[in-house]
């Protein structure tokens, strides 16, 4: 099971494929290396044959006595020469080895010929006619087969030994994959079955793998948020949603109980249906949440006036602020413009606007600004209200956090979560500091350039 | 008005029928999608079709580009639930004329349907309005009543030229939210009531009869005296 499992590893192929690819090149280094080391070799042979020829020729030329003496003097040598002198009829006039049939020129003699000496084997020589006679004068072919033989026996064990250590190179390389690999799978496994506090083991080598397991832990930690999110979120609902709806459940119990007069009744069934109104509205809030983290509205990004929509935002929510006594101001750069979704970008200031005017006491001062900063646009809405203490300052930007633990005041606590979805889609986070006292929120958003 | 609600819900069917009765209109009802594009390419001609968007069979969008592709003149107003601004941006390029996020009110409704029962089918551009001593004019932005000027702040301009583009209707305070200030959201603030009365006391004093109005639980009208 173990070895098969290597075996259909990736590496393992890949090391297969690498010692054919080596066995193939090997052969090819081989080939030339057997090629020219064999011509090599003829080409000595040939020539020092030659020059013993035309030595033996230039001694005695045209003389057959001379010629006889001579090949007979140096044949006796034992210099490593075959010597062959006969005549027409194919009798040695001289020489060491057997008579052979008079070819002319460099050639090569398969036959079998018998040395005055032990060796055997085959000749590589050349033949002259002189007259009616034969010369020939020839080397043993038999270093050259053993140089041959050598070569061959040097490439078949050579590359047997190569493709056997990459394979065991491949073999151990991909056991150590399928290892590592495996603590993976195992771990995504177990993830798959329901743990997901599982993390994969990391080898402080700093390699790919290390690199690897960082990620999947990141994306493991991402997605444990994000479940716990949505738990959280689902939990909120329920609760939040069970305030309202008791309450209308009484309401309408009442209601269909008492023998109030129709104006009573009537106002009953008002307040009921401005309870289902405000529940109605959370869960557009929150579809509306869904929808902007989702990204699909990027798609529609166009160039928008952000004076435009401060503008407005400020105009809409004046007469709030002059109810409550508070003042609300505002200090816009008339250039800036931003590339956006117009109508989420209000949505978003409005949420902020809302919110200060909210949770400020009476006299308050709320004040709206828009300022260009080099290649980003500033906007913020400040307060010096009660503000936000430090630690909760990350939170309330979470679905259904609000600072009250009593969830008397009215809103569901997703007016600044859907601000921060619609600053994120911006790709400009929204920055929840301290105003001594109070709250400052800020955005900076990225000036477009017909700003 | 001849209407077609094409409508799959029962009780929201009985609920606009009965609404939409009330206020003078005759109704049809089609429960799905097939049904809405046979009734509304039939012989009968229809003032109005108010239409779903999540149909069985066929939904509300491919219905209505349908119809339209067909040559369907008539106005259309789509009713969704708790409305997705990119349903709203198809809706209204699949060629619907409004659009309604359930749960509406009736007077929503019916001031919706007024308006768009009197829209022009190819709108004219005018540069100029008048009702009774009331004028405008689009083009130099100069209003006047009785031939004296009256100066408006450019969101009061475009509040009574909207008022009086839809003179003798009722336009509610969703309406003027959406095309005088742009804003899809009801922010829970006063500042329609604001602007209007701002308009009132700029249009309205020193003349014996007033032409704004306001219509209790619903919204404004612009009329001129009988």
């Amino acid at each position: 099971m173990r070895l098969r499992s290597i075996y259909g590893t990736s590496t393992f192929r890949l090391s297969l494929l690498y010692a054919g690819v080596m066995g193939v090149s090997f052969a090819l280094l081989f080939g030339v290396i057997f090629w020219s080391t064999s011509r090599f070799m003829q080409h000595q042979i040939d020539d020092s044959v030659n020059n013993e020829l035309n030595e033996i020729m230039s001694a005695a030329p045209g003389d057959v006595a001379a010629t006889r003496s001579i090949v007979t003097g140096l044949a006796r040598q034992s210099s490593g020469f075959s010597y062959l002198f006969q005549d027409a009829h194919g009798r040695v006039l001289a020489g060491n080895i057997q008579a052979l049939p008079p070819r002319v020129g460099v050639f090569e003699w398969d036959g079998e010929t018998k040395y005055s000496d032990r060796r055997r084997g085959h000749l590589r020589g050349q033949g002259v006619r002189l007259a009616d006679n034969y010369l020939f004068v020839g080397w043993s072919t038999y270093q050259l087969q053993e140089m041959e033989e050598f070569i061959a026996n040097a490439f078949v064990w050579g590359t047997t030994a190569a493709i056997l250590v990459a394979l065991a190179g491949g073999a151990i390389m991909s056991g150590r994959l399928v290892r590592k690999i495996e603590t993976v799978s195992a771990t995504s496994r177990e993830i798959i079955q329901g743990d997901l506090t599982q993390r994969v083991p990391v080898a402080q080598a700093g390699d790919e793998f290390d690199r690897l397991s960082l990620s999947v832990n990141a994306m493991l930690d991402r997605i444990e948020t994000l479940m716990g999110d949505l738990r959280q979120v689902t939990t909120d609902i329920a609760h939040d949603l069970r305030t309202p709806l008791t309450r209308l459940r009484q309401r309408l119990e009442i209601a269909a109980h008492s023998n109030a007069d129709e104006q009573a009744l009537r106002q009953n069934l008002g307040n009921a249906r401005r309870e289902v109104d405000d529940i109605l509205a959370m869960f557009a809030a929150l579809l509306r949440i869904a929808e902007v983290e989702s990204g699909a509205r990027k798609a529609a990004f166009s160039q928008v006036d952000l004076a435009e929509i401060l503008d407005t935002v400020v105009e809409v929510y004046r007469s709030a602020a002059d109810e409550k006594e508070q003042h609300l101001d505002h200090s816009i750069d008339p250039r800036v413009a931003t590339i956006g979704d117009r109508e989420l970008l209000v949505q978003l200031f409005a949420n902020l606007v809302e919110n200060a005017i909210r949770h400020c006491p009476p006299g308050a001062r709320i004040v709206v600004m828009a300022q260009r900063r080099g290649s980003e646009i500033e906007v913020s809405v400040s307060d010096n209200g009660p503000g936000i203490p430090e630690v909760m300052r990350g939170k309330v930007l979470q679905r259904f956090v609000r600072l009250e633990n009593s969830r008397t005041s009215p809103g569901y606590g997703l007016g600044l979560s859907l601000a921060a979805a619609i600053a994120n889609l911006h790709e400009a986070p929204l920055a929840i500091t301290g105003n001594s006292p109070g709250l400052r929120v800020s955005v900076r958003l990225i000036a477009s350039a017909g700003a | 008005m001849n209407i077609l609600i094409v409508e799959d819900d029962c009780d929201t069917a009985q609920y606009l029928l009965s609404g939409l009765a009330g206020a003078g209109h005759s109704t049809t009802v089609a429960h799905d999608g097939q049904e809405g594009l046979e009734q509304a390419s039939g012989a009968k001609t229809w003032d109005l079709l108010i239409v779903d968007r999540k149909l069985p069979r066929l939904d509300g969008l491919t219905m209505v580009r349908r119809l339209r592709e067909a040559g369907l003149m008539s106005p259309v107003l789509f009713l969704t639930t708790l409305g997705s601004i990119d349903d709203r941006v198809d809706g209204l390029n699949a060629g619907a004329d409004d659009y309604l996020v359930k749960p509406f009110a009736l007077s929503e409704l019916i001031a919706r349907v007024a308006a768009l029962g009197r829209r022009p089918r190819h709108a004219v551009t005018a540069t100029s309005l008048r009702v009774d001593d009331l004028e405008m004019d689009l083009l130099a932005r100069e209003v006047r009543r009785g031939g004296q000027p009256i100066d408006l702040q450019p969101r009061e301009f475009r509040l009574l030229e909207y008022l009086m583009q839809h003179v003798d209707q009722v336009v509610t305070r969703a309406m003027l939210l959406e095309k005088v200030w742009d804003l899809s959201f009801d922010p829970h603030t006063n500042v329609v009531e604001t602007h209007v009365s701002r308009l009132r006391a700029k249009v309205d004093k020193g003349h014996a009869t007033p032409l704004i109005h306001t219509i209790r639980g619903t919204g404004y009208s612009l009329r001129a005296p009988a």
